[in-house]
């Protein structure tokens, strides 16, 4: 009942709100691809979130995210794990958790979970907390405001800046003044959502997949992609083989990122269009496909992974039939 | 039409085709999926797997056309 009451003071003060004060859409934030840097060692920003080119190591706003949420990860996993031997309160938590992820990955490889586990719950541990902190309000919207000097992105600025029109939101204290060429650059955003991020991630799963392969079937793992033996067609195949491992690599940054960029810019663009309660089912939306990317993304590592240790041609049924 | 105008109107159909068959393609691998899950609940662990593979496979050329579609936007080929 008091929930009640309180949604519809809410929607009350809101219509109120609206109406007297004219309230209009707000302006529409900049997008930005990559990631802007905060910080340039060895150099200098030359530009909004960019650095000159003398520069050693830009510490990007990615970068610092990725810091926070793997300090966050190591203090989950400090408090959660302080071997009782009756679990009590949060270890229960982090318990069920890593139990429920052993037990899916035994779903899939029965005989080699030991071996892949390590990785592959740290990467959607990793994926799904990186995930879920673009989801935080502030991040990605609360940052510093940095003057735009380059001349291309000077004359993007103004024409956008024709088009706007004032609204309240603009007299707003601690706003970015875009008649000064002003851009918001965000202290914080989503690691996904940066495409080094997720190709490191790529090139680290492929890597340990070629490496697993390599280790279970010593030199005969490279008959799959070198196969002379049964004839040209095997060739064929086999070159295709050796195609997709590196779209692989591809395929999983492109995934990851794309997902997660794509749903930041479509919160943004519901925000833009009406702000009041229309991003709020694409707000749940996010948080479900956030979940799904990384569990799409340690599956596949783990199928990628299981399917290099398993012998090629004939072994594979009766494998998978012992399994289950 | 500018050339400028070109190039988007080239990336939005690259990526826009791109994701014709993929899409149709990711909806019948899962669709097959959960058929066979429902026919046959034992096998499901399996099937996930091969669920997953599918999947994959099938967004191989969006993620290709997707990639081209970004080379040319950001005027790179």
């Amino acid at each position: 009942m008091r929930i009640r009451t309180a949604a519809l003071a809410a929607l009350v003060i809101g219509a109120v709100l609206f109406f007297a004060f004219n309230l209009k859409f707000p302006t529409f934030p900049p997008v930005s691809v990559k990631a802007e840097a905060l910080a340039c060692i060895g150099g200098v920003i030359d530009d909004a979130g960019h650095c000159s080119k003398e520069t050693v190591f830009p510490i990007t706003n990615s970068l610092l995210t990725t810091v926070v949420v793997d300090v966050l990860l190591v203090l989950l996993v400090i408090f959660g794990v302080r071997n009782q031997m009756v679990p009590r309160g949060f270890q229960n938590f982090v318990e069920l958790v890593v139990s429920s992820l052993h037990d899916f990955a035994l779903g899939v490889d029965k005989k080699n979970v030991a071996k892949f586990f390590p990785f592959v719950g740290t990467a959607f541990l990793l994926i799904l907390l990186s995930n879920f902190v673009g989801l935080v309000p502030g991040v990605g919207s609360i940052g510093s405001c940095q003057v735009v000097t380059d001349p291309v992105r000077l004359a993007k600025m103004e024409e956008n800046a024709a088009k706007i029109k004032p609204t309240s939101f603009d007299a707003l204290p601690q706003q970015c003044d875009h008649h000064e060429h002003e851009e918001l650059v965000p202290f914080f955003r989503a690691p996904t959502a940066d495409l080094n991020m997720t190709l490191a991630l790529g090139l680290m799963a492929v890597i340990l997949i070629e490496y697993f392969g390599l280790k279970a079937l010593g030199l005969e793992y490279l008959v799959r992609f070198f196969n002379f033996r049964e004839g040209p067609m095997f060739t064929v195949i086999g070159f295709i083989e050796l195609l997709s491992e590196f779209i692989r690599i591809i395929s999983f940054a492109f995934r990851l990122f794309g997902n997660i960029f794509a749903g930041e810019v479509v919160l943004i663009v519901m925000g833009y269009l009406f702000p009041y309660m229309l991003p709020v089912p694409f707000y749940a939306f996010e948080v479900f496909v956030a979940l799904m990317q990384a569990v799409i993304f340690s599956v596949l590592t783990l199928v990628f992974m299981s399917m290099a240790t398993q012998a090629h041609g004939g072994g594979h049924d009766e494998q998978e039939a012992a399994a289950h | 039409m500018t050339d400028e105008g070109l190039r988007f109107v080239a990336m939005a159909l690259a990526i826009g085709l791109g994701a014709i068959g993929p899409g149709a393609g990711i909806g019948v691998v899962f669709s097959g999926a959960l058929q066979a899950m429902g026919r046959n609940p034992e096998a499901e662990g399996m099937l996930r797997t091969y669920m997953f593979l599918g999947f994959a496979l099938a967004e191989v050329p969006f993620i290709l056309s997707m990639v081209f579609g970004l080379l040319i936007g950001f005027k790179i080929i």
